[in-house]
C-alpha cells in the first residue's frame, strides 16, 4: 500500500474502520477446513503430480488429493513418497521435466526434506509446498509453531502464511501463479497454522473453474528436461563462477515484488476481493501500536483488538503474508508510524538475540536504519501449539499501550503464561 | 507399470539387441567430451557404453559421485542428451517425479511426444547406501525408469572411502590397515542386485553387467530400457586410483572378477536367473587380488577368507561350478 494513490489510501483507510474487508465476491459458498480449501484449489489449478508421505496434521490434504484422483475429479500421479526428503525429489523431478507439481508436509517432516530445498529453488522449479505448521521434536507435539518453515527461509523458496481457510484457498492459486511467472520460476511454501486452520471449517467462497483458469494458466516451463531439447540441469561449478549463480537467484526472489503486486492486484480484480499484495492492516488508520503477526493467530487477534478498540485503546493490527520475500519497504513505512510494535511470536530461535523469535529479527533490521524508530517488543506466545487467549492478547496490548507512553518496555521478550500471570 | 494409452506405449520403441563389438561401435556418442575422469576410469567407461546404447530418447540423471563432480566441474556437461543432477541421497526420487511427470503430461495432452528412457546412474554410494532408500522406492512403485549401479566399490568422488559395496579387505581413507585392523576392512558387502531382486519382486528385470564385457552390458541397458516399469542394472566399473591399478590394467581387472566368480554376469527376469559367464572352472581369488594395491596389505589367512566367502556365494546364487586350487 506504501505506493498507493491517495483516494485508494483513504478508501482503505474507511474499509478498516468499518472492521471489514470490501469483500465482494461470488462463487459457490463452502464449508471447508484449510487442507480442504487447498485440496479444492489445486483440483481447480489441475496439478499434474503430487509426492504424498504421511505426517499429521498436513496428510489430510494428500487424503483427499488421492480420492479426488481416484474418483476421476482430477488427473494426478499421486506417488507414494517414501519418507519427506523423498517427496520433495520427486517434486523437484516432476516439476524439472515440466509437471506442475506439489507436495506438503508438517513439523519434522518439513525438516528432513531440508536438503533438497535449495536444489529445488536455485533449479528454478516452480513447485508448490503445502505446509500444515507443526511444533518441532522433542517430543512429539501435534500442535502449532511456525519454526518449521520457518527453518527453510534461507533456502530461496516464496514463503508465506494464510490467516483463514479462504485465504488458503486463495494463496494456493496465486502462488502458482507467482511462482510460475517466468520473471520469478521459484518454487512456493503455501503455510497454515496445523489445526486452526487446518482443522477447523470456515467459509471458502469457490468461483467456477473458468474464472480460475482465466487466472492461472497452465505452466510453461521452456527448458524442462526433454530429449526434444537436450540440456543440462545443475552441473558442478568452480567456486569463481558461484557468486553470478547466487546474484541471479537474489534477483528472481526480489523480482518477484512487482509480480506479487501485480497477481495480488489481478486476483482482486477478477475476484471481488481486497488482499493487499503484502501487508494487512487491521484499524492502523490512527493506532499508536499495533500488534505484528503472521498466521492463524491474526484471526483471535483482530476480536481481540475490536474489544481493545471498545475500550478506547488505540491499537491496530498489522499482518505480514509474506516472509520470503520480506516486505521490507513497505513495512518499514507502515511500522514507523508507530509508537510501539508488538511481535507475536508462535516459533523459536533458541539463543536469537534479543531473545524473540524470528519475526523479531526480521522486523529489528527492518526498522534499523529508520529516523524514528517505535519501541520494539516480542511476545513468544502460542507455543507447543496452544491456543492464544483473548486476555492473552488484552494483557499484549496493555505492554504496548505501557511501551507507547513510556517509550520504553521492560523486557525485548515476553513469555506469555509466564510473565503475564 | 505404466497407465499411458496403448499407442503412447507402442510409441516408444523398443531398442534392438546388438550381436557384437562392431554394431556397438556404429552407434551415436551421447557422452562426448567435457569431463576430466581420470585415464582409465571405469565409470566414465561405463557412462559412455550406456549412453551409445541408450540414443536420443533418454533422460540421464548423476547424482553427486564421481559421475557428477568429475563430469561437470567447471559448469560444463559431456551429456548431448537431457541431464540432471539430483543429491546423492535422491536419484531414485528423481527419477520417480520425472517418469511421473511424463505418464501425467502425456496422458493429460500436455506433451505431445514420445515417453523418454529415464536413467539414474548413481554409484554404489548413491544405490546400496545412502541412496538405497530412493532407489528402493522407485522400484517397489515400479516407475517406468532404469536405475544403473556404476559400482567402484567405494565413495571415490571424495577420495576414496569405505561404501556398502567395499570389498573385505580393501583399504579405503577410511579402512586403513594396522596393527589393530590387518584386515583393513572387515566387514562383507552388500549383494545389492540380488537384495533388490528379493526386495522388489514384481520388478521385471534386474541385470548385472561388468565394463570388461561391453556388448554384453549394452545389451542389458536396452533390455532394461525396453521394459515398461522399473529396470536394474548393476554393472563392475573399476576405479584405478581408488583400487591402486595401473589405467590399462582396469579391463584385464574387470575379467579377472568375472572369471573368479567374485563379481557375477546375470539376468533376472521372469522368476529366473541366466547367467552369461559359465567356465569350467573359476579362477582362484588370489589372480584377481595380487593386482590391486588396494589388497597388498593382505596375508594368505585373509585371501582363504575371501575365497571361502566367493565359494559360499556361488553356493548361496546355486552357482555349480568349481573353483581350481590355488
Amino acid at each position: 500500500m506504501a505506493n498507493a494513490p491517495e483516494d485508494v489510501k483513504l478508501k482503505r483507510q474507511a474499509e478498516e474502520d468499518a472492521g471489514a474487508l470490501a469483500d465482494s465476491r461470488t462463487g459457490t459458498t463452502k464449508f471447508l477446513t484449510g487442507l480442504g480449501a487447498a485440496a479444492h484449489a489445486l483440483k481447480m489449478a489441475d496439478i499434474d503430480v503430487a509426492s504424498s508421505y504421511p505426517i499429521r496434521p498436513y496428510t489430510g490434504l494428500m487424503m483427499m488429493l488421492s480420492m479426488m484422483a481416484a474418483r476421476g475429479e482430477l488427473d494426478l500421479e499421486f506417488v507414494h513418497g517414501e519418507g519427506e526428503h523423498a517427496q520433495l525429489g520427486i517434486a523437484h523431478g516432476a516439476s524439472s521435466a515440466g509437471a506442475r507439481a506439489l507436495t506438503g508436509s508438517s513439523g519434522v517432516g518439513v525438516m528432513y526434506a531440508m536438503e533438497v530445498y535449495s536444489p529445488i529453488s536455485g533449479g528454478r522449479c516452480p513447485l508448490q509446498m503445502v505446509i500444515a505448521d507443526r511444533t518441532l521434536d522433542p517430543p512429539g507435539d501435534f500442535g502449532s509453531e511456525h519454526t518449521d518453515a520457518l527453518s527453510t527461509r534461507d533456502q530461496g523458496w516464496l514463503l508465506g502464511w494464510a490467516h483463514t481457510p479462504q485465504e488458503v484457498f486463495d494463496n494456493t492459486l496465486m502462488f502458482y501463479r507467482i511462482g510460475e511467472d517466468p520473471r520469478v520460476y521459484l518454487p512456493q511454501m503455501n503455510c497454515q497454522d496445523g489445526y486452526f486452520l487446518s482443522h477447523i471449517p470456515m467459509k471458502v467462497v469457490v468461483p467456477t473453474q473458468e474464472e480460475v483458469d482465466a487466472f492461472l494458466p497452465p505452466l510453461q516451463f521452456p527448458d524442462a528436461l526433454d530429449p526434444e531439447n537436450p540440456l543440462g540441469h545443475g552441473p558442478q561449478l568452480f567456486p569463481g563462477q558461484g557468486h553470478i549463480l547466487e546474484a541471479s537467484r537474489v534477483n528472481a526472489m526480489m523480482g518477484a515484488f512487482p509480480v506479487i503486486d501485480e497477481v495480488v492486484n489481478d486476483f482482486n480484480s477478477r475476484f471481488g476481493t481486497s488482499y493487499d499484495p503484502f501487508v494487512e492492516q487491521y484499524k492502523c488508520a490512527d493506532a499508536e501500536y499495533v500488534l505484528f503477526i503472521s498466521g492463524g493467530h491474526a484471526y483471535t487477534a483482530k476480536f481481540a483488538v475490536d474489544h481493545m478498540r471498545e475500550k478506547g485503546m488505540k491499537i491496530g493490527l498489522v499482518r505480514t503474508r509474506w516472509v520470503r520475500p520480506w516486505p521490507t519497504d513497505y513495512l518499514a513505512d507502515i511500522l514507523t508510524k508507530f509508537k510501539a510494535v508488538g511481535v507475536v511470536e508462535t516459533n523459536n530461535s533458541f539463543g536469537a538475540a534479543r531473545q524473540c523469535g524470528i519475526l523479531t529479527l526480521e522486523v529489528a533490521t527492518t526498522l534499523y536504519q529508520a529516523p524514528k524508530k517505535p519501541v520494539l517488543t516480542a511476545f513468544m506466545a502460542g507455543l507447543g501449539g496452544e491456543v492464544i487467549r483473548l486476555d492473552e492478547f488484552y494483557y499484549m496490548g496493555d505492554v504496548l499501550k505501557d511501551a507507547a507512553a513510556k517509550g520504553s518496555t521492560e523486557r525485548t521478550a515476553y513469555w506469555i503464561g509466564f510473565h503475564n500471570v | 507399470m505404466t497407465t499411458l494409452l496403448e499407442e503412447q506405449v507402442q510409441a516408444k520403441v523398443d531398442l534392438p539387441l546388438l550381436q557384437n563389438i562392431h554394431k556397438a561401435v556404429a552407434l551415436d556418442e551421447y557422452y562426448v567430451m567435457g569431463h576430466r575422469t581420470c585415464a582409465g576410469c571405469g565409470p566414465a567407461l561405463s557412462y559412455r557404453l550406456a549412453c551409445k546404447a541408450a540414443g536420443k530418447n533418454s533422460i540421464f540423471l548423476g547424482p553427486t559421485g564421481c559421475m557428477y563432480v568429475a563430469n561437470t566441474s567447471y559448469l560444463c556437461v559431456p551429456w548431448a542428451v537431457p541431464w540432471m543432477h539430483t543429491q546423492i541421497t535422491d536419484g531414485g526420487a528423481v527419477a520417480s517425479g520425472i517418469s511421473a511427470a511424463y505418464e501425467a503430461r502425456i496422458r493429460k495432452g500436455k506433451y505431445k511426444g514420445t515417453f523418454p528412457n529415464i536413467y539414474v546412474f548413481a554409484g554404489d554410494g548413491g544405490s546400496s547406501d545412502i541412496g538405497l532408500q530412493a532407489a528402493s522406492a522407485m522400484m517397489y512403485r515400479d516407475h517406468d525408469a532404469i536405475f544403473v549401479c556404476y559400482d567402484n566399490e567405494c565413495y571415490s568422488n571424495t577420495g576414496i572411502q569405505t561404501s556398502a559395496q567395499t570389498p573385505y579387505g580393501a583399504w579405503t581413507t577410511f579402512t586403513p590397515p594396522g596393527p589393530k585392523i590387518p584386515e583393513a576392512k572387515k566387514l562383507w558387502p552388500k549383494d545389492f542386485a540380488r537384495g533388490m531382486i528379493a526386495l522388489h519382486p514384481g520388478m521385471q528385470y534386474t541385470a548385472a553387467a561388468s565394463i570388461s564385457y561391453p556388448v554384453d552390458y549394452m545389451n542389458k541397458i536396452r533390455k532394461a530400457a525396453n521394459v515398461h516399469g522399473a529396470a536394474l542394472v548393476h554393472v563392475h566399473a573399476i576405479c584405478p586410483k581408488g583400487w591402486g591399478l595401473r589405467a590399462n590394467q582396469v579391463l584385464l581387472c574387470g575379467k579377472l572378477a568375472v572369471e573368479c566368480g567374485t563379481f557375477h554376469l546375470f539376468e533376472y527376469e521372469n522368476g529366473e536367473y541366466t547367467y552369461q559367464y559359465q567356465p569350467k572352472a573359476f579362477k582362484p581369488v588370489t589372480e584377481y587380488l595380487k593386482i590391486q594395491d588396494r589388497f597388498a596389505h593382505l596375508k594368505p589367512e585373509h585371501h582363504q577368507k575371501i575365497q571361502e566367502f566367493i565359494n559360499q556365494g556361488l553356493k548361496r546364487c546355486g552357482i555349480k561350478i568349481p573353483v581350481e586350487a590355488v
